[in-house]
């Protein structure tokens, strides 16, 4: 019995590890206004991520949230496809990396996060989503909504064996204009870019420009900030992204094509034909896409014969 | 229906390949941009092949939620909100992936175990058990 419960559980747990450090989170946290949707039958998914949307200012129910997440065969909900509506609300996720600091950070920090649990045994599995709210290093204590409980206080060290069985994954919700405390700027990035084939162009551009904020020569987040900006019409915006793209990065065909494009549509035929050649000479893989863009400028300016104003 | 979802998959694969040969574009942001997904994927550029890989295998998951039970008017948008490394997750591991549903369905020696276990503080199955506060 003793053999079968601790198979798998050798290494030492992150905790102990946590609590000899105990004055880096003196203070107990608890994000008390996190609001609390007890779950019905199979629905921890949408009840946890309703919670987490909730917070961020989007009034989601788990019913409207659970036709978006739950798979009926498996009967449950799959982390992905939790990340995946989050953003259909506009909303970035972030999956945090596997450690305790990074989930009380991120809670100390105001962000409630979203955990999967296993709560039975690695042979007896009982998966299950739920937010932790607070913590209290010093009486070794995690606060969860979970389940049917508002406040489930358990001690760190039982969350974290059921933490661990899920692989130690959790991950924020955050609104488009701030960033996780505990983001990398690929990850994040990555996360964003979604949202663009959903067409949620306004929370792209405000994501792109809080990750601008803290890194602001990305070249991935320039150029997002570009097309979400001329996704919205703004072609002036969008102009000014692309340049800032190219200033930083002068041999990107990306942020040279796209600035070249934005440029012809605004009639500025003599500037983008510069800025497309240059794109097309330094040729890559997406030599094709740069092509275009500078035939399709020659076709005008040659037809029209007519150049607009520098 | 079984019938339909079998016929589903390739028939998708060769709609796809259809619109490849009639020269129409893969996704980009807008006409005339270069999308930000091309940059963000570990900043390396994607080539066209893998891009025509990443749409595959977005109708390939689609078709298996399908299969899985999911509403026909549900299944674009929750792949659209997927990044490509997602996708390519869920394509391969559907069915292995742990589903978080929070119910046990287990017979009564399995609900023994769990409450000994529960009791350790090895498991958090049962809220009315006080669980050790020393390991």
């Amino acid at each position: 019995m003793g053999l079968l419960l601790t198979a798998g559980c050798a290494a030492p747990l992150q905790t102990d590890r946590l609590l000899q450090t105990a004055r880096a989170f003196p203070q107990p946290v608890e994000l008390s206004e996190v609001p609390f949707f007890p779950q019905e039958a199979y629905q921890c998914g949408p009840a946890a991520l309703a919670s987490a949307l909730n917070w961020t200012g989007v009034p989601a129910t788990p019913e409207a949230l659970a036709p978006q997440v739950y798979l009926p065969e498996r009967k449950g909900s799959l982390q992905l496809e939790l990340l995946a509506a989050a953003r259909r609300h506009g909303r970035i996720p972030y999956v945090l990396r596997p450690q305790l600091e990074s989930l009380f950070a991120e809670v100390a920090s105001g962000n409630p996060v979203l955990v999967l649990q296993n709560l039975g045994l690695s042979w007896i599995p009982k998966w299950h989503y739920a937010v932790v709210v607070g913590f209290d290093l010093p009486r070794n204590q995690i606060v969860l909504r979970s389940g049917l409980k508002q406040r489930h206080v358990i001690p760190i060290h039982v969350f974290e064996r059921t933490w661990r069985r899920g692989n130690y994954w959790a991950t924020v919700v955050m609104p488009p204009d701030r960033l996780p405390h505990t983001a990398e700027e690929l990850p994040y990035l990555q996360s964003v870019v979604p949202l663009e084939r959903l067409k949620r162009w306004r929370e792209a551009a405000a994501a792109y420009n809080a990750a601008l904020k803290r890194w602001p020569k990305s070249l991935p987040a320039q150029l997002g900030r570009g097309n979400s900006l001329y996704a919205l019409g703004d072609l002036h915006g969008a102009e000014q992204a692309f340049r800032q793209a190219v200033r930083d990065h002068p041999d990107s065909v990306p942020a040279l094509n796209n600035l070249a494009q934005t440029l012809a549509d605004q009639g500025r035929w003599r500037q983008a034909e510069r800025v497309a050649l240059r794109a097309v000479e330094l040729g890559g893989p997406l030599l094709d896409a740069s092509r275009e863009t500078l035939d399709q400028i020659l076709q005008h300016t040659s037809t029209n014969n007519l150049l607009g104003p520098d | 229906m079984n019938k339909l979802r079998r016929i589903a998959k390739p028939v998708s694969h060769l709609v796809v390949l259809g619109l490849l040969v009639l020269g129409i574009h893969l996704p980009a942001a807008q006409a005339g941009l270069i999308s930000t997904e091309t940059v963000v994927n570990a900043e390396q550029v994607q080539q066209d092949r893998e891009r025509l890989r990443d749409m595959l295998t977005r109708e390939d998951v689609k078709n298996q939620l399908l299969a899985r039970g999911v509403s026909p008017d549900q299944i674009e948008a929750r792949v659209d909100g997927l990044t490509d490394s997602e996708v390519q997750t869920l394509a391969a591991k559907i069915d292995q992936l742990p589903a978080g549903a929070g119910v046990l369905e287990v017979a009564l020696v399995v609900f023994l175990v769990l409450l000994v276990t529960d009791i350790l503080g090895y498991t958090d199955i049962f809220p009315f058990v006080k669980k050790p506060a020393k390991r």
